[in-house]
């Protein structure tokens, strides 16, 4: 017989399994893959993701991310500049979609792993109220949507490909790319686990 | 709370929304148990999980090459036709010079659900065959690593998305490989997000545990 309390079983994030938190050195029972509990662990990886990927997003911003050339005159547009064009052709339900996938949602991102980041060293006034894990489960369903924008603009410079009109990709196109594969990486390095510990 | 041993953890599921922590129990054929909660599906139970994954991952797969064999759209533009298909999409990336850009799409539209509906393939015939106790553990391992990074969803409202901006400059007709690719992802949703990958697991120690014994 062995006696446990609730708090101290644990989910394992790759296979799902159950398994008793044993202190240091966590080992799923069923898949074997490690799941860290250790306080200074893991959070460094996340951050470094994080930071990588905020530092991205500034040139992905700054930069042309679509370029037309039609008929010898170029002209880039940003990704806000984009979302403006869309809205005064009166596209709405477009502009909003672009808007939410490349500017809403890495920015709410960000703010949502900064907060659980710190949340898990230095616990906030009102943590308990907050169901982080929810939150984790938010970032982890709309992250990859954001990867909407550079799909369309890998599908335009695809597609339209004239001697007089040539849609090319940007260099905000790259830096975007980036930032969202940093956001995702910092969201599946960081550690459930670790949210527990402060609830 | 009192335990016998380790094993009897297996009777125990954590929410994966909320983290509440829940005993397992019995379902009849065909029905889910649900997070008291928050009423996500903890689990199903299918007694003919294995037939029925490996007849969707298998259409799947016919699907997938239908997708990237024929055009998706083709449009017209000023007397000029153009179509794209889903390697083209990330190899014109390649010729213009956006490596990056291009490792990155060519890795979640094409290499990544590739491997993920193979995977389900292997997975699900190894343990219709009730063979490979070893093989299915580590291969099921790869694949909760692999699933979150597949986008083709994403991919198929992109392409919608990049339709719209285009309406109006030239006349759009669908390709065979759009439809392809939808029921692609309806297949690929139900595989990766209906089947938990628990309820594999379970099947896997259901059958090999059976074997154990006899």
């Amino acid at each position: 017989m062995i006696e446990v309390k609730e708090e101290e079983l644990l989910r394992c994030p790759v296979c799902e399994a159950v398994n008793i938190d044993k202190g240091k050195k966590n080992v799923c029972r069923r898949c074997g893959s490690a799941i860290y509990k250790h306080k200074h662990f893991q959070t460094e990886k996340s951050w470094a993701f994080l930071i990588t990927a905020i530092i991205a997003y500034i040139p992905a911003n700054l930069y042309p991310m679509l370029i037309t050339k039609q008929f010898g005159s170029t002209s880039g547009s940003t990704i806000l500049g984009g979302v403006i064009l869309l809205w005064e052709h009166g596209s709405y339900p477009i502009a909003a979609i672009i808007f939410f996938a490349s500017i809403v949602i890495p920015i709410l991102k960000f703010i949502i792993l900064l907060y659980l980041l710190i949340s898990v060293k230095y616990p906030l006034g009102k943590d308990r109220r907050v169901n982080k894990h929810k939150l984790y489960y938010l970032t982890e369903i709309v992250g990859p949507w954001s990867m909407i924008d550079v799909f369309v603009v890998a599908i335009l410079a695809a597609l339209i490909h004239l001697a007089n009109i040539e849609i090319v990709a940007g260099t905000a196109a790259t830096a975007f790319a980036l930032s969202v594969f940093f956001t995702l990486l910092a969201a599946h390095t960081f550690d459930t686990r670790l949210i527990k510990e402060h609830r | 709370m009192k335990l016998e041993n380790e094993e009897a953890l297996d009777h125990l599921v954590i929410c994966h929304k909320c983290h509440t922590l829940h005993q397992e129990i019995p379902l009849e054929d065909g029905s889910k148990a649900c997070c008291r909660n928050c009423k996500t599906v903890l689990y199903r139970y299918d007694s003919r999980l294995a037939e029925h994954g490996l007849a969707l991952s298998i259409t799947a797969l016919v699907f997938f090459v239908l997708a990237n064999l024929f055009p998706l759209v083709k449009i017209e533009i000023l007397g000029h036709e153009q179509f794209i298909t889903i390697p083209k999409t990330f190899f014109s990336l390649f010729e213009n010079g956006f490596y990056i850009v291009g490792i990155i799409c060519a890795f979640m539209i094409f290499v990544f659900p590739l491997m993920i509906v193979l995977l389900y393939i292997v997975i699900f015939s190894l343990l219709k065959m009730k063979k490979g106790k070893k093989a299915s553990k580590e291969l099921l391992i790869l694949l909760s690593h692999l699933s979150p990074w597949s986008m083709m969803e994403i991919f198929l409202v992109s392409i919608l998305v990049a339709l719209v901006k285009l309406i109006g400059y030239a006349q759009i007709h669908m390709g065979v490989a759009f439809w392809a690719l939808m029921v692609f992802v309806l297949l690929d949703l139900y595989l990766t997000r209906t089947i938990h990958i628990s309820e594999i697991w379970m099947l896997r120690k259901r059958l090999f545990l059976k074997e154990e014994r006899q």
